[in-house]
């Protein structure tokens, strides 16, 4: 299917904090946690709707590379977006936070949009994290915030499409240099890379129309 | 979630509950019925194997009789019959996705087992999927990267297959291999990943099948594919001296970043074998190839012919190397390569290119020295892998027999080989036959520019410095002793010269930045051996030479020192703060200095030639003192990361001075005067810092603040000794005994207590006492459990305080504390900003006074710590002076307020001796009811006849007729700061220092007034204000300012 822009995703976060299971919820969600299973998965790819344009996320997971230097540094490169993740019934992945942070700063691209999830809000009972703990980080660290459940996918849309619908904003309001790659934004194949945004059609198959160029 | 699609099953019963065995033998009964994919049904067709997945998962971790269902009915096969069909993207995309999700779920290693047996899983790595389709691309490269995560000593033999000799293979690394250089950056980061998974993996049989089959095609593309990477580089450098390509250029840089790193981790995980594969592919086809051979400067010494010359600028190879001794910390590879560059001479490269590595590789090989092409693209090589056994042993042969021989004896016998092998380049075969152009070694002697000689010697400088320059002269000057060897052998070293020449400065420092990360990336690189730096960088372990230091390099680093004290120097920050980074670690050993006195004595003129610049500004800008700390605190939060440095592609454009480039400010030349005076700001403290280091001396003086003497919040102090400035402390019932003016904190003044209550912008209320100290605000809880106690709740520094009076209530101050500039929190949120009342009017304008004046004083007393540390001479009581001072003594405040401190230095204000040096007096009418935020408004009622209620407050204020008028050579305030905002308006880099002034003339009015009655009272008892004096005062409005 063909889409407008396409946009690169990381999810990075502490071990355990549920990455791998926001990722598939998003994508997937035919994978409904039963028997207390929740499935995840390291990479995903699934069209979203913004502003009318068929927009394509790809999200990839830096699950398990932390050992090597070099893989973590580009996966930051390479991304548009990225939502660091925490779990709200473990604090010391809260207090971990600030180290991504510093590591995602260093390594990505400076536009790169960051959005902090607090996870598995479906488990209030053993919350360690106050939402509003999470809040303050998120203010003062000039980041979007929200606390999900992969496994209800309570708000798990709304953390995708609302980190897509800020990149697409910085892509309108001209920050993003969008004819490179590196960025981890893409035009879409019948996009012409001058006129970003003036091909798309309007309505349900958006995208994929818009060819027969006058 | 499960949606009954009966009409597709053929009438077959569906189970209730969908994770059980009878739902498996449902779903596989649906694929029974489906081999064939068509439009119909590959809709049922992927919600069929999506479920199967999902029964898996389940049954991993609930029922076992699951997966023996599912291996006893060959289910796998079914993915793979059906993606074979060449069914389109849609069904491979999730085909592939099931699989993943497969894969990561399961968590048993006997689940895990069944899935691998069969085959099935290789065959589908080798299935040819449609890989033009990015999305088939991603979820494939996942795919593989996932099975590589399960990669472990039992795992391993389900994708590594040895059992025959000529079938082994290794589908998951060699098809993964084949995406090395994928125009998708994230697929290339998978390809990576997933051979360092495959790497790690300790199973001796694979690996060397990875190194006798793949490993030399793999580095020598992978090799290639770097080197056109740097050559890119390189061009773009190259075509943009207008920083136009910025983001191109950073990209690269990165993504060179990317690749060292990349090698990095694959020698880290020290598989021998390996290493020395990649060592020698890395040494003999890129970095001495491509990145030494290019600091040559006869290039032609190496390569004749022009069009075939792979060479890049010496600037960018300089960089490369540093980033690879930055990064890179296999020593083979390291030390080698760090012996090429230090030890070269002529004769050796002259003598052929092979020498260079057969002179000093510790692994030897036959490779020749050459950035060329592979012989064939990687598929092609991985293509034939698998069909020519006698490939295998011929690539084998030079590897077996390099590990069986010592090195030294291979020299020889490999020297021939390399020779006779055919021709794989063009380099080893031209090198060989003398160069006849080479010019001579004559020419690369080390001589100073003449020019800078001459221009240090008409340096505008005091007698004293200039005898001072001329001791540093002659250590700079060419003749060196004839019987140096060290200096002698260093003309012949063709690579270690092009660097050490790097260092001049005669333009700019472009290349000479990038001469020094080199020379300290050298010397950093823990597997760079002592004895190879001795006589090049480090103070020498060795005996004979003990405490010996490389007087060229010195010199050069001295004069690059010298150099940035000028005025408009063009020397960047950033290599002078390297500069000193580097100098102070080839002359300091076991804490001392090795330095001799002449260098010693350049060092020192360059300090004092940094003070003399740094003068210049004290004296022209207001501003100086905000701008003064928040340099220092840059300084020491933000030392220079060599590492950091060498990731920034900015650097590697010529430097520049506009801060329209986004370039930071260390890395790019002042613009304007406000950043000419950050400069010498900088210049001065990094050269006073290198000057006490060499001397072993401790800094005393700096930061101005010592927060050690600093109260902090929790704190807890003894109110008793402080000021009570509150008649009625009913509420607060804590030992505010006696009013005894003493101290509030060992080795502090006594400061005042005045109780008030806080309101915060939400409305947030709460009784504090605030508490002046002298460079301090402090709020303050009395301590319920100890009377007299109370804990710091709230510390500000005075400096930083904004003042008003509030038009409405006459009880009211707002107050603004501002976070220091330094503080560097990303978010400019005051500290503090809240309305304070107080009891009355009266402890208001108390308050208000004392904090007007307690700015006032805080920042006097530092100015005049810069005028000690810059020598200029100051109204301490010691000197003896000037008849400027007498009429401080008139201040009535100052007279009697604190009469006790007649041990205190008394109020320090800095001299007007400089011919147009502003008076701080007079300053202070308008420091004390200006800082923080500027309008545009306010900027310009200062300068306009408006200002005469400034004019009325500056007056009033002191309420003192004697007050001399300016005197001629004083610039009068107003003028200062006139300038001062066109400085600002030109000046960029200080948008929130430079504009520090708003005022309104009420608050100017008004506090002066308000001081005016406190001064006056203030003499008798300072709680005892009379009313009508107060209702006096009450009435103000702005705009609306009355002369007393
Ligand atoms: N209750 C609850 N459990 C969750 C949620 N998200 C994830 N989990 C569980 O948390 C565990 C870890 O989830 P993963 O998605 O594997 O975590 P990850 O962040 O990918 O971990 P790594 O891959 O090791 O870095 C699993 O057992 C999930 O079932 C959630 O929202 N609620
Ligand atoms: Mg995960």
């Amino acid at each position: 299917m063909s889409y407008a822009y396409l946009f690169k995703y990381i999810i990075i976060g502490d071990t355990g904090v549920g990455k791998s299971c926001l990722l598939l919820q998003f994508t997937d969600k035919r994978f409904q946690p039963v028997h207390d299973l929740t499935i995840g998965v390291e990479f995903g790819a699934r069209m979203i709707t913004i502003d009318g344009k068929q927009i394509k996320l790809q999200i990839w997971d830096t699950a398990g590379q932390e050992a090597f230097r070099s893989i973590t540094r580009s996966y930051y490169r390479g991304a548009a977006g990225a939502l660091l993740v925490y779990d709200i019934t473990r604090r010391e992945t809260f207090n971990h936070l600030t180290t991504w942070l510093e590591d995602a700063r260093q390594h990505s691209n400076s536009n790169m949009v960051i959005m902090l999830i607090g996870n598995k809000s479906d488990l209030d009972s053993r919350r360690e994290v106050r939402r509003e703990e999470g809040e303050a980080f998120a203010r003062e660290h000039g980041l979007v915030f929200m606390e999900t459940s992969a496994k209800t996918a309570a708000n798990v849309e709304e953390a995708f499409i609302n980190t897509a619908k800020e990149i697409y904003e910085k892509i309108q309001e001209g920050v993003f240099d969008i004819n490179n790659e590196a960025n981890g934004i893409k035009i879409g194949p019948q996009h012409s890379p001058t006129s970003p945004g003036g091909l798309a059609g309007n309505g349900g198959q958006g995208g994929a129309q818009g060819g027969g160029c006058c | 979630m499960f949606r009954s699609r009966s009409w597709f099953g053929g009438g077959l019963w569906k189970p209730k509950n969908p994770h059980s065995l009878e739902h498996l033998k449902y779903l596989y009964n649906v694929l029974s019925k489906n081999h064939t994919v068509s439009e119909n049904n590959r809709g049922l067709l992927v919600e069929t194997l999506r479920s199967i997945a999902e029964i898996l998962i389940w049954g991993d971790q609930n029922d076992s009789s699951v997966f023996d269902f599912f291996l006893e009915k060959n289910m796998l096969s079914f993915f793979l019959r059906i993606m074979k069909q060449k069914c389109g993207s849609y069904v491979c995309v999730q085909l592939l996705q099931t699989l993943n999700i497969l894969f990561e779920n399961i968590r048993n290693e006997t689940s895990l087992y069944y899935l691998l047996s069969n085959n099935h899983v290789n065959s589908i790595i080798v299935h040819k999927f449609d890989f033009s389709d990015e999305e088939v691309m991603a979820y494939y490269i996942s795919f593989l990267k996932t099975l590589s995560l399960k990669l472990n000593a039992h795992t391993i033999h389900f994708f590594y297959n040895e059992v025959n000799e000529h079938t082994n293979d290794f589908p998951l690394y060699t098809e993964a291999i084949k995406f090395f250089k994928h125009s998708e950056g994230m697929v290339r980061i998978a390809v990576r990943t997933l051979t360092l998974n495959v790497y790690r993996v300790e199973d001796a049989s694979m690996l060397g099948f990875i190194r006798d089959r793949t490993a030399a095609p793999y580095f020598s593309n992978l090799v290639w594919f770097i080197g056109n990477h740097i050559i890119e580089l390189d061009t773009c450098v190259r075509n943009d001296a207008d920083h136009q390509s910025q983001n191109r250029l950073s990209d690269l840089v990165a993504e060179h970043l990317d690749h060292l790193h990349y090698l990095n981790d694959i020698l880290c995980l020290d598989i021998p074998d390996l290493n020395k594969v990649l060592t020698e592919h890395l040494l003999h086809k890129l970095l001495v190839p491509l990145y030494v051979y290019s600091l040559m400067k006869q290039k032609n010494v190496l390569c004749q012919n022009q069009d075939e010359k792979k060479h890049v600028s010496v600037v960018v190879a300089l960089f490369l190397l540093s980033q690879v001794f930055l990064i890179l910390s296999h020593g083979p590879l390291v030390r080698t390569l760090a012996a090429i560059i230090l030890k070269s001479d002529l004769d050796i490269i002259r003598d052929g290119a092979s020498k260079v590595l057969e002179e000093y590789a510790e692994i030897s090989s036959n490779k020749a020295i050459a950035f060329a092409p592979p012989k064939e693209s990687l598929e092609k090589s991985l293509e034939n892998l698998s069909e020519s056994q006698a490939d295998l042993k011929e690539s084998c042969e030079g590897q077996s027999q390099n590990d069986e021989l010592p090195v030294n004896t291979l020299t020889k016998k490999q020297r021939e080989r390399g020779m006779n092998e055919p021709g794989t380049s063009f380099d080893t075969t031209i090198l060989d036959a003398p160069p006849e152009n080479l010019s001579n070694p004559d020419q690369l002697e080390i001589t100073i520019p003449n020019e800078t000689v001459e221009e240090m010697k008409h340096l505008n400088v005091t007698d004293e410095e200039k005898e001072q320059r001329l001791a540093l002269e002659s250590p700079l000057a060419p003749q060196q002793l004839p019987n140096d060897p060290i200096q002698e052998s260093l003309t012949n070293k063709p690579f270690l010269q092009t660097i050490l020449n790097s260092l001049y400065c005669n333009e700019n420092d472009y290349t000479a930045l990038f001469g020094l990360c080199l020379l300290y990336a050298l010397a950093s690189n823990k597997s760079v051996n002592a004895e190879m730096l001795d006589l090049v960088l480090s103070p020498s372990q060795q005996v004979p030479t003990k405490n010996w230091y490389n007087e060229t390099l010195v010199d050069r680093l001295i004069h690059i020192i010298t150099l940035s004290c000028q005025t408009n120097a063009k020397v960047r920050l950033v290599t002078l703060e390297l500069t000193i980074k580097l100098l102070t670690r080839l002359v300091m050993s076991e804490g001392r200095s090795l330095l001799h006195d002449t260098h010693l004595a350049s060092i020192e003129a360059a300090k004092e030639q940094s003070t003399a610049l740094l003068r210049n500004f004290y004296k022209s800008e207001d501003i100086f003192l905000d701008m003064f700390e928040d340099e220092y605190s840059e300084i020491q939060k933000r030392p220079l990361n060599v590492e950091w440095l060498m990731m920034d592609s900015n650097i590697l454009l010529p430097p520049t001075g506009t801060p329209m480039t986004g370039i930071e400010f260390s890395k790019r030349l002042p613009c304007g005067e406000v950043e000419r005076a950050r400069r010498a700001i900088r210049v001065f403290f990094l050269i006073r810092r290198l000057s006490l280091t060499l001397n072993m001396e401790v800094e005393t003086q700096l930061p101005l603040t010592n927060p050690a003497t600093c109260i902090e919040v929790n704190n807890v102090l003894d109110l008793s000794k402080s000021y009570l400035l509150s008649s009625c402390l009913t509420g607060f019932i804590w030992g505010a005994k006696e009013r005894r003016a003493t101290r509030i904190y060992d080795g502090k003044y006594n400061s005042d207590l005045i109780a008030c209550t806080v309101v915060w912008k939400d409305g947030q209320k709460i009784r504090r006492f605030l508490v002046i100290d002298v460079l301090q605000l402090i709020l303050v809880e009395p301590d319920t459990k100890k009377l007299g106690w109370g804990v710091a709740k709230l510390v500000g520094f005075l400096q930083d305080i904004e003042v008003a009076g509030d038009k409405d209530d006459s009880r009211c101050l707002h107050l603004t504390i501002h976070k220091p500039l330094s503080s560097s929190a990303s978010n400019r949120v005051p500290l503090l900003s809240a309305k304070f009342i107080f009891d009355d009017h009266i402890r208001c304008m108390a308050a208000k006074q004392r904090l007007t004046k307690g700015r006032i004083k805080a920042r006097q007393k530092k100015m005049s710590q810069i005028a000690r540390l810059l020598d200029i001479p100051t109204s301490m009581p010691h000197c003896s002076t000037p008849p400027n001072y007498a009429f401080m003594s008139m201040r009535p405040e100052r007279a009697t307020g604190r009469g006790h401190k007649k041990d205190q230095p008394r109020p320090m204000f800095t001299v007007n001796k400089v011919p147009g040096f502003a008076a701080q007096l007079r300053q202070d009418g308008v420091v004390r009811s200006s800082s923080g935020s500027t309008t545009p408004n306010g900027r310009r009622s200062d300068g306009s006849p408006n200002g005469r209620a400034r004019e009325n407050g500056l007056r009033s204020r002191d309420n003192s007729p004697k007050m001399p008028r300016p005197r001629s050579e004083e610039i009068p305030m107003e003028d200062m700061r006139l300038r001062k905002a066109s400085l600002a308006a030109n000046g960029s880099g200080l948008p929130s220092i430079v504009c520090s002034d708003r005022k309104d003339s009420t608050v100017s009015g008004t506090s002066s007034n308000g001081e005016l009655a406190l001064a006056i009272k203030k003499r008798s008892e300072e709680t005892s204000f009379t009313s009508p004096q107060v209702q006096d005062l009450k009435p103000r409005r702005k705009g609306q300012v009355e002369t007393v």
